[in-house]
This record gives structure tokens, sequence and C-alpha cells, in this order.
């Protein structure tokens, strides 16, 4: 196979990580604000005790995430690599 | 002190300058849209990428010694440098390693200058290229690799490059849309207290990164002309004070902060709002570690400038200054070339005066090089304190790196 087509085997898997992560954690961290503005209610709409719960839930995916991020980074810095092979992320060597 | 270890010596301070050339070129990279957004005072912002990059550069314990295998034949596979290079003792290879850094090194001051974010790791690998040419030959430079996997110059820096600003735009304009649509009729209060804090960590992943990633090329560097020196022998680890030294030289870069660049991408291309900083920064640090995951190694440059234009062709009615973003990709063109044009020159200066005297008047003209350009950069100054002005596009113009203060 050509540069090319190693080139953009790559691009297309960095495109979806990029899409579920880069782009899915933010959304899911806004979906939260939402939440918690809906619970703190103010303006018209009343109180949503529900909306603090599910906003906590949604903060907590994104921090998991985060901390997924952190894992790559400390990871390679050890010439390590996390495999997704099993269902969990589990650290193995390069 | 041999001809060969004061060679060495001006391979190392020159190295070490390289990196700090690359912390401050690349603060904007993580920083620039949490300053424009007002998420962190500048000087706070720059303070927390240059402690994040400092761990992060010690964080690098194991470093590969064979950066520059990805561009040039200077090295075998195990990292250490080629016999025929260093059949004289070692400064055959010096020359090289001296010349192709100086190329880096003023390329990057000369972007710097123009306010211009061009890859620090495309400087390094043009001055290589150019300094490998100018002393091995056209068949000194690995081009394209060997068909078994992605390498050599076409794949490992040019397709990259020309893949990784529109794989981060796509993300963060989907980011900012989503984000935008989901927030409609949020009350502000939660959403600017919100996206700050969504802002300010997505930057610290972007800065941590930055210092297991750059720091190591630098770190890599040094080991090798140690090696060709003949004062280190161990391919498996490098030198401590190595790791210390560059490590340090890229957290002061950053720290100084190179305000003519977060400028360009913080005000210059779009006027970012904090939803947008939030998503072109997750943007970036999930691509930059995705793609460093698997193996595709992108230009932290490529991708924050194009995670900023995605955030704003994602936000609706936003304004993209197209002509600024022009300007930039022109940088990004002729960044190699224009390295490596440099590092060619310098190896033919440094070889036709031949020996120590050759390798010192390459650094004298570095030093007069770099100064000449500091000298020019306090007629526009940018600092601290200008860095959010408003962006007048007639006066940018006239003089791109910024506004007369």
């Amino acid at each position: 196979m050509s540069n090319l087509g190693f080139a953009l085997e790559g691009a297309w898997k960095v495109l979806l990580a990029g899409l579920i992560l880069g782009a899915g954690l933010p959304v899911l961290f806004a979906l939260g604000i939402r939440s918690l503005a809906a619970g703190a209610g103010g303006g018209t709409a009343a109180p949503r005790p529900t909306g603090k719960v599910v906003a906590y839930a949604l903060f907590a995916i994104v921090v998991l995430g985060v901390l997924l991020g952190l894992t790559v980074i400390v990871a390679s810095g050890f010439g390590k690599t996390i495999s997704f092979d099993q269902v969990y992320p589990a650290i193995v060597d390069k | 002190m041999t001809e060969t270890t004061v060679i060495l010596v001006l391979v190392v301070i020159t190295a070490l300058g390289f990196d700090f050339t690359n912390g401050f070129h690349d603060t904007a990279n993580a920083m620039a849209t949490s300053i424009a957004t007002g998420a962190l005072r500048p000087k706070v912002a720059v303070a927390l990428s240059g402690i994040l990059n400092l761990v992060g550069a010690f964080l690098s314990v194991e470093v590969a010694l064979t950066v520059s295998n990805a561009v040039v034949r200077i090295q075998n596979s195990d990292g250490t440098p080629k016999e025929s290079l260093t059949s004289d003792g070692g400064s055959a290879l010096l020359l090289i390693v001296l010349a192709g850094l100086v190329g880096s090194i003023v390329w990057n001051l000369f972007t710097w200058l123009l306010g211009l974010p061009s890859s620090s790791s495309h400087a390094l690998f043009g001055g290589l290229i150019g300094a490998t040419i100018a002393g091995l030959g056209w068949a000194g430079v690995n081009w394209n690799g060997d068909g078994s996997k992605l390498d050599g110059v076409v794949g490992k820096v040019i397709l990259p490059a020309l893949l990784s600003p529109v794989i981060a735009g796509v993300v963060a304009a989907v980011g900012t849309w989503l984000i935008y649509r989901l927030t409609v009729g949020v009350a502000k209060r939660f959403t600017d207290n919100g996206f700050r804090w969504g802002q300010i960590g997505s930057a610290s992943l972007v800065s941590l990164a930055h210092g297991t990633n750059d720091a190591q090329k630098t770190m890599g560097v040094i080991t090798l002309a140690l090696i060709a020196a003949g004062d280190w022998t161990d391919t498996k680890s490098i030198p401590f004070w190595v790791k210390a030294s560059c490590a340090l030289a890229i957290a002061a870069g950053t720290y100084l902060g190179g305000w003519r660049i977060i400028r360009t991408l913080g005000k210059g291309l779009v006027e970012i709002a904090p939803p947008q900083g939030m998503a072109a920064e997750s943007s970036s640090a999930a691509v930059i570690l995705a793609s460093s995951h698997l193996g595709f190694a992108l230009s932290t440059t490529h991708v924050a400038t194009g995670s900023i234009l995605g955030s704003g062709v994602g936000k609706p009615g936003a304004q993209v200054r197209w002509r600024v973003a022009g300007r930039m990709v022109a940088a990004w063109l002729i960044t190699l070339p224009s390295a490596a044009v440099v590092g060619a020159l310098m190896w033919f200066i440094g070889d036709s005066i031949g020996g120590l005297a050759g390798a010192l008047v390459v650094f004298l003209i570095l030093v007069a090089a770099a100064g000449y350009m500091y000298w020019h950069s306090r007629k526009t100054p940018v600092d601290h304190n200008n860095v959010n002005d408003e962006w007048d596009e007639t006066a940018e113009r006239r003089e791109p790196a910024g506004t007369a203060v």
C-alpha cells in the first residue's frame, strides 16, 4: 500500500475518534450545563431537581473522557499505549 | 577540549535554543482561545501552559532516538549515527545537525515576527532535510519510505499536514454547531462559567500533550549528537541533564508566550466566544491524542489552527477572516522548503570554512539573525497587555505582526 493509502486509513480513524471524543464530549458537557440551568430554574421556569442529577451524571462522563486522555498522554511518555481489545481500556507495551 | 567537543557544545546550545522557540511558537495552540475569551488572564494562561509543558516533558520516560529517521538517513534503525558520518570523530554529523537546527530556528523566529503560527516540527524537519541534502545529496533524504508503513517526507510530513487541519476543522465545526444548538435560551451565568472550565480543561490537555511530544524531539537530537561525538553510548536511555534542560527550555519558551502568534490565532482568525473556545480546544486535544495513539503523527499547530477555523465555520453568523487563514496556509506551505534552504546554506558555509571555525561562523550567523529579528520585533511590540486589542484588518495588513503601541 502506498503512503496515501496509509494516510487516508489513519485519517478516517482520527476523524471518527475526534468526532466521538472531541465533539461528543463537549456536547455532553453542553447538555450538562443545560440540565444544570433547568435544575436551578430562573425566569418564569420552575426549578426541576432532576436537572441537577442529570447534569452531574453527564459531567462525570466528560471527566472519564478527560481521564482517558490523560492516561494516553502519560502512557505514551512511558513508551506504552492503550489497548481497547478488551471492553475496558488497558495499558500495554507499544 | 578537542575541536569536536566545542562543536558539540554549540550543537547542544543551538538545540536548546530550538526547543525554546518551539515552546513560545506553540503557546498559542493551547492558550490562544482561553486568552481571547478571557477564560484565563494572559499571564495566568502562559504560566499554566508552561508548567504543564514542564510536567509533560518529564513524563517522557521512553525517548525515541530515531526522530530524524522519518525524513533523513543519518541514523541507523537503532538510533546510532551512520558510521560514514562519524569516521572523522563525529564532526560531519554534528555539522549537519547544527546547520539543520539553525535553519529551523531562523524560520521559527521569522514566522513569529510575522505573527504566523507555523509548525515547529516542519521547521525542524525542513532544516534537517536541507542540511542533509547539502551534506549527503538527494539520496540522504527518506522521501517516500519503503512502502511498508506511513514513512518518509511524504508520509510523515506532507500528507498529515494536508489532512490534519481538515480533520480538526470538521470536528470543531460539528462540536461548535451542536453546542450552540443545545444551549439556546440557557441563562448566560451558566454557560459562561461552564464553558470557562471546559476551555481551561481542554487547553490543559493540549499543553500536557505538547510537552510529552515536542520536548522529546530535541532530547533525541541532542542525544544523537552526544553519541556521534562519542560522549554517550546507550541507545536505550538518555542522560538526565538532557531531559531536564530540554524540559526547562520548552517550559521557559512557553511561559515567555509568543504573543504575536497568540494574537493572530485568538483574535485574527475568528472572534472567539467561550463555546467556540471549548469546542476548538476539545477538538484539538482529541485529534492530537487520537492521532498519536494511532501512530499518525500530526503537527499541533496545524490541528489547533484547523480547530479554531472550524469553530468559526460552525457558529451561525460568525465571521471568519479568510485572508488571515490564507496567509497562514501560505506560511505552512513554505515552512519546510524555507527552513531547508537556510539549513542547506548553513551547511555550505560551515563546510567551506571547515572544522571548528565553520561551526562557529554558522552559530554566529544564528545569533546575528536572532538578534536582528528580536530588535525588529520591538518596533511593534505585542505582549500580554495588548494581545487582545481589537483586530483592525487594514492596520494588521500593513504590519502583520501586531498593532503599533
